[in-house]
C-alpha cells in the first residue's frame, strides 16, 4: 500500500512538471473552442506606456497618445476587441519578439516596429507576410511606394505596414550662422573655425558607438550619402572603401580633430543633445523625430524654451530661432539623408490577427492616421492623402518638407541584410578613424570593415 | 496468533531494505528533475544552437561555422584582451583593498559595527544602478567629477574625459595595455561594488585566525607585514580562494556594469567577452554565434577555476 502511495505521489509530481513544461494546446480548428462571452483582448507591443504619466518621461508624447486612443479604439470596437498594450523598451523589442516567437510563448497581435529591424525579424521567422491582406485594403493604393519598399522583405513579401516616414535633417540655431547655414563642407569647416574662436562648436552629433552603432544611421550616413557614398553595393555586399566615403570620413575627421565638435558628442546615451540644448553647438544632424527629445532649449539670444516637452523645439522653429536645413554636400552632390519607416508588423503566432487587421484599418482612417503620425510616428505620413492634409502644413512640417525635397533620402541599409551587424561594424570603424586614431589609413580601415562583413555573405 | 514463516519474514525484510536503499534516490529525484530542466537542458540546447543558424524557414545546421565566424571577427580578439585586463585589474584591486579594509576592521575599532553596515551598502545596489550613477559622475561637461578630471591643471596636458578618452597606444603588440581611462574607471566601479562582500568574507576568515599564533609570532620578532605574509595569508588561503573564484566568475560573466556604465565604449575600449555575448544575442539576434561564444566563455571559466585551484594547492603544499 505504502509503495503504491509513493508511486502515485511521484507520478503526480512528474505530471505537474510535465504539464508546466508543456506548450499550451492550440484551439481546435473549426471554432470548436468555447465562444468568448465578451470582447477579446487585442494585445499590442508599443515602446510607449499609457500608465506612465511622468511629464518628464522621454516618451511622454507616445504615452499620452495611448492614453487618449485606447478608449477611442475600445469604443469603436465595443463588444469585439479590448486593446491591451504591453510596453516594451525600444531597443529590446525586436529581441523580445524573436525570443517569444521561437520559444512558442505569448506574442502580441500587433508590434510597433521600424524598417531598420525588418531583416533580422524576417530571418528569425518572427513576422507574417501581409502582402495579400494589405493589397486587398482600400488604403494600399494611396501608400508612398518608397515606404512600402522599406517594409518589403528579401523574399518580396510585405512584412510591415508603414505609417510614418522619418527622414533625417539638420536642426540649426539660426543666430550661430549669421550668413546662413553652410551648404558645402568647406563652408561648414570655415564656420567651425569661426565658432571655435568664440568657444562654440559648429556641430554636435551621435558620435559614439553606443546602442549597437546606431550613430551610423544618423549624421554618419548623412555625411557619407551627401558626399555621394553609402554603405552597400546594391547587391547585398557592404561597400565602404570608395573615394566618396573616404572623403566623407576625412571631412568628419577634420571637424572632430579641429575641435568643431564637442567632446560630449562621443559620450553615448544621447548626451550629444546637451550641446544643442544650450546652443553651444550650432547645428545638430539627426532624425526629424529628434525634436521630441531635445528640450528644454536656450537660444543663442538667451530666449528660453522651457516647457520641457516636444513643444519647445516647435516653438523655437516657429519663432525662427531654430531652422531646419539639409546637410552640407560637396559641389555637384545632393545632400543625402537616411529615411526609415515606422509602422506595424503582425508576429507569427499572433492569437487574433484579425484584431490587428481591424486596428490597422482604423489607423488608416484620416483622423487617426494624422494623429498617429503627428504623435508616436513623428514623421511624414506614408499615406499620400494624409500628407496633403492641413495638419502637415505647420512651419515645422513646411520646413521639413522643403529639406526633404532638397535632399536625396533613402534607407541607410540599402541592400544589406544583416543590419545590426553592419551598423556596429560601420560605426566602430568610423569612430576609430575620426576620434580614436586620426592617423589611421581611412581606405585600409574601411576595406577591412567591409571585408569582415562580406565574409559572412 | 499466526506466526510468519521464516521465508516470508525474509522477503519483507528484503523489500524493506530495498525501499530503504531506494529512498535517497526518490528524495533527490525532484531536485534532479529541476536541475535537468534548468541546467542540463539549456546547456545541451546551447551546444545545439552553436551548431545552427536561423534562416526564415527554420534552423539550419552549419557545423562549426559559428565558431569560425566568431574567431574571424576583429572584435573577438579585442574583447578577449579587454577581458584579461579587466579580470586582472578587478580581482587584484578588490582583493587588495578588501584585505586592507578587513585588517582595519579587525582591530576592534569603536563603532566597527556601524562601519561594517555602511560598508555593505554598495553590495545591495544593483550593478545596473551602480553603472548609471558612476556614469553620471563623469559625463563630459556636467558630470560631478568632470570638472576635476577634465581640468588640465590637475591632469595635464588635457585633463581626462573618462567616457570619451581614446585608448593609449599599446605597449605589447595589439594587447590593450595600458587600458583606456574608461576601462580603469570600470574596474574601479566594479571593485567598489564587490568590495563589501569580499571585505566581510576576509574579515570573517581573519577573525578565525588564532590570536595566540599572531601574538607568539610577534614575540618571536615578526613585524606586521611578516605576520600578514606568513601567518594570516596561509591560514586564510581557503577563503582567499573562494573570494578569488567569486570575483573571477562574477567578473567574467557580469554584463550589467559594462552595459550601464560604458556600453562597451568609447569605441570598443571596454568591450569584454560577456558584453560581446549580449550584443551578439540581443542586439544582433544572432543566437547561433552567441551560443558559440557562450560555450567558449564556459570553457574559459573552467580553465580559470582549474588554474586557480592548481595554484592554490601548490601554495597550500608549500606552507
Amino acid at each position: 500500500m505504502k509503495r503504491l502511495w509513493t508511486i502515485l505521489t511521484f507520478v503526480l509530481l512528474f505530471s505537474f512538471v510535465l504539464s508546466a513544461c508543456a506548450v499550451p494546446a492550440a484551439p481546435a480548428p473549426g471554432g470548436e473552442a468555447a465562444a468568448p462571452t465578451g470582447p477579446r483582448d487585442f494585445i499590442t507591443w508599443y515602446q510607449y506606456d499609457e500608465k506612465n504619466e511622468d511629464p518628464a518621461s522621454d516618451e511622454r508624447v507616445g504615452n499620452q497618445y495611448l492614453r487618449d486612443t485606447i478608449p477611442q479604439f475600445n469604443e469603436a470596437f465595443a463588444g469585439t476587441w479590448n486593446w491591451v498594450n504591453q510596453p516594451k523598451a525600444w531597443d529590446r523589442m525586436n529581441a523580445e519578439l524573436v525570443a517569444a516567437v521561437q520559444a512558442g510563448g505569448d506574442v502580441p497581435d500587433l508590434f510597433e516596429m521600424g524598417s531598420s529591424g525588418l531583416t533580422e525579424l524576417y530571418k528569425n521567422g518572427a513576422l507574417q507576410d501581409l502582402s495579400e491582406w494589405a493589397q486587398a485594403q482600400p488604403w494600399y493604393a494611396d501608400m508612398d511606394p518608397n515606404a512600402l519598399q522599406a517594409c518589403t522583405g528579401p523574399d518580396g513579401g510585405l512584412y510591415c505596414i508603414p505609417i510614418a516616414e522619418r527622414p533625417h535633417l539638420v536642426y540649426v540655431w539660426n543666430d550661430r550662422f549669421p550668413e546662413g547655414f553652410p551648404t558645402t563642407p568647406e563652408e561648414y569647416l570655415a564656420a567651425g573655425e569661426r565658432l571655435k574662436a568664440d568657444g562654440l562648436y559648429a556641430m554636435t552629433f551621435f558620435g559614439s558607438t553606443d546602442f549597437n552603432g546606431n550613430g551610423a544611421t544618423r549624421a554618419v550616413f548623412m555625411t557619407f550619402s551627401s558626399f555621394g557614398g553609402g554603405y552597400d553595393d546594391g547587391a547585398g555586399n557592404m561597400l565602404l572603401n570608395t573615394p566618396e566615403n573616404v572623403a566623407a570620413v576625412e571631412f568628419l575627421r577634420t571637424m572632430v580633430q579641429s575641435g568643431y565638435v564637442p567632446e560630449i558628442a562621443f559620450a553615448g546615451g544621447f548626451q550629444e543633445e546637451e550641446a544643442f540644448k544650450d546652443a553651444s553647438a550650432g547645428s545638430f544632424p539627426t532624425g526629424l523625430f529628434g525634436y521630441r527629445y531635445v528640450n528644454p532649449l536656450t537660444a543663442p539670444n538667451g530666449t528660453e524654451y522651457s516647457k520641457g516637452n516636444e513643444e519647445d523645439m516647435l516653438d523655437a522653429i516657429a519663432a525662427g530661432d531654430v531652422i531646419l536645413r539639409p546637410f552640407v554636400a560637396p559641389e555637384g552632390q545632393t545632400p543625402g539623408c537616411n529615411n526609415e519607416v515606422t509602422g506595424f508588423g503582425i508576429p507569427v503566432g499572433a492569437k487574433t490577427p484579425e484584431a490587428a487587421h481591424d486596428y490597422i484599418n482604423w489607423i488608416m482612417t484620416p483622423v487617426q492616421n494624422a494623429d498617429w503620425v503627428l504623435r508616436p510616428g513623428a514623421g511624414f505620413p506614408a499615406l499620400m492623402t494624409t500628407r496633403a492634409s492641413e495638419q502637415f502644413q505647420t512651419p515645422f512640417y513646411q520646413q521639413a518638407g522643403e529639406v526633404v525635397a532638397a535632399s536625396a533620402c533613402r534607407p541607410w541599409h540599402g541592400s544589406l541584410e544583416r543590419r545590426p551587424e553592419a551598423l556596429r561594424l560601420i560605426m566602430g570603424a568610423v569612430y576609430r578613424l575620426i576620434k580614436e586614431d586620426p592617423t589611421a589609413d581611412i581606405a585600409a580601415v574601411l576595406q577591412a570593415t567591409q571585408d569582415e562583413y562580406n565574409a559572412g555573405n | 496468533m499466526p506466526s510468519t514463516s521464516p521465508p516470508q519474514t525474509q522477503t519483507k525484510k528484503k523489500r524493506r531494505e530495498r525501499t530503504r536503499n531506494l529512498l535517497p534516490f526518490w528524495l533527490i529525484l525532484p531536485t534532479v528533475l529541476v536541475l535537468l530542466a534548468i541546467q542540463v537542458y539549456p546547456a545541451i540546447y546551447t551546444i545545439w544552437l552553436s551548431l545552427h543558424e536561423r534562416q526564415p524557414a527554420g534552423w539550419e545546421y552549419v557545423g562549426v561555422n559559428n565558431f569560425t565566424r566568431l574567431f574571424n571577427m576583429g572584435i573577438f580578439a579585442e574583447s578577449a584582451g579587454h577581458t584579461v585586463v579587466f579580470l586582472v585589474g578587478y580581482t587584484s584591486l578588490t582583493l587588495v583593498l578588501g584585505f586592507i579594509i578587513a585588517l582595519l576592521l579587525n582591530r576592534k575599532l569603536k563603532l566597527s559595527g556601524l562601519y561594517v553596515t555602511l560598508l555593505f551598502i554598495p553590495w545591495i545596489i544593483a550593478d545596473i544602478i551602480v553603472g548609471i550613477v558612476f556614469r553620471l559622475l563623469v559625463v563630459p561637461d556636467y558630470g560631478l567629477l568632470s570638472g576635476i578630471l577634465q581640468n588640465p591643471a590637475i591632469f595635464p596636458p588635457n585633463g581626462i574625459s573618462v567616457l570619451t578618452a581614446a585608448r593609449p597606444p599599446s605597449w605589447v603588440g595589439g594587447f590593450p595595455f595600458p587600458p583606456a581611462a574608461a576601462m580603469v574607471y570600470l574596474i574601479m566601479a566594479s571593485a567598489w561594488r564587490a568590495l563589501p562582500f569580499i571585505t566581510l568574507l576576509l574579515l570573517a576568515a581573519m577573525q578565525t585566525v588564532s590570536t595566540e599564533v599572531v601574538e607568539s609570532s610577534r614575540m618571536d620578532g615578526a613585524n606586521g607585514w611578516q605576520v600578514v605574509r606568513h601567518i594570516m595569508i596561509p591560514l586564510m588561503l581557503p577563503t582567499l580562494v573562494v573570494a578569488l573564484f567569486s570575483l573571477t566568475l562574477g567578473g567574467m560573466n557580469g554584463v550589467g556594469m559594462v552595459f550601464s556604465l560604458t556600453g562597451g565604449g568609447p569605441g570598443s575600449a571596454t568591450e569584454v567577452l560577456s558584453y560581446l555575448l549580449y550584443v551578439l544575442g540581443w542586439s544582433q539576434l544572432n543566437f547561433g554565434r552567441a551560443a558559440a561564444l557562450a560555450l567558449l566563455i564556459a570553457v574559459i571559466n573552467w580553465i580559470l577555476i582549474l588554474g586557480t585551484l592548481r595554484v592554490t594547492r601548490v601554495e597550500e603544499r608549500t606552507h
